[in-house]
């Protein structure tokens, strides 16, 4: 079994364009929790802290921090938000 | 019937879509882009949407609307740059009677607002813009305009 899985993670808003793409495939170790994916993120972000009241969605469904990742899996990002 | 769209709103397909033979009340709502004048202008906003789970947000809030006051249900929401006094939001909403439809319709807007992952990005009249997504604010003057920014 590799010991890496791929995920996909979509970035939006300022993230988006901190990262200067809307979509960053990664590498990460396999079961890493969707909550920790946040260091593995490239320099111009991982750099800061995760902001307060972010929440992260796998494949479309809203998810918690701890969830493990598996191979193959979409990650959101999901900023909060101010509606209207 | 919701979504998302990059065109100008309109309700009257939306009011099309919940009007019923049965139903004696049908509620609509537009959210517009507020100047702020005063505070610092506003002229525009640009929305941004995750848009498979802006969608699923959408219809799940219709859904719950539709169960909960026995309301048809439609709702739309902007992408793209909206200017200011232009709707970014549209909601409406039937049912047998008005109360119902009211509920309905104030349902859906509400909980859209807060479910709902579409980001905001306010065009300022300087010339300067910045996300509202909780990160620290980053606005980025125009050249020319004015230095420290008030965010």
């Amino acid at each position: 079994m590799p010991p890496e899985i791929a995920v996909t993670v979509r970035l939006f808003a300022s993230l988006r364009e901190a990262a200067g793409t809307d979509r960053l495939e990664m590498s990460v170790p396999r079961a890493t929790p969707v909550g920790a994916l946040w260091s593995h993120l490239p320099e111009e972000i991982a750099g800061e802290d995760p902001p307060a009241g972010l929440r992260y969605a796998v494949n479309h469904e809203w998810t918690i921090p701890g969830a493990p990742l598996e191979d193959g899996d979409e990650v959101a990002f999901v900023l909060p938000v101010s509606g209207g | 019937m919701t979504g998302l769209t990059e065109a100008p709103l309109e309700l009257g397909p939306l009011m099309a879509h919940v009007a019923d033979p049965e139903h004696g009340g049908l509620a609509t709502f537009l959210g517009m882009v507020r100047r702020e004048q005063g505070k610092r202008e506003v002229v525009a906003i640009v929305y941004e949407a995750y848009e498979e789970l802006a969608l699923a947000e959408l219809a799940a809030v219709c859904e719950e609307a539709g169960a909960r006051f026995g309301a048809r249900v439609a709702a739309v929401h902007r992408t793209g740059r909206v200017e200011v006094g232009e709707p970014s939001v549209a909601a409406a909403a039937s049912a047998p009677h008005r109360p119902a439809a009211f509920a309905a319709c104030r349902f859906v807007i509400d909980e859209l607002k807060v479910r709902a992952p579409i980001w905001k990005l306010m065009v300022y009249a300087d010339g300067a813009s910045a996300w509202l997504d909780g990160r620290e604010a980053r606005p980025v003057p125009a050249a020319g305009t004015r230095g420290a920014s008030a965010l």
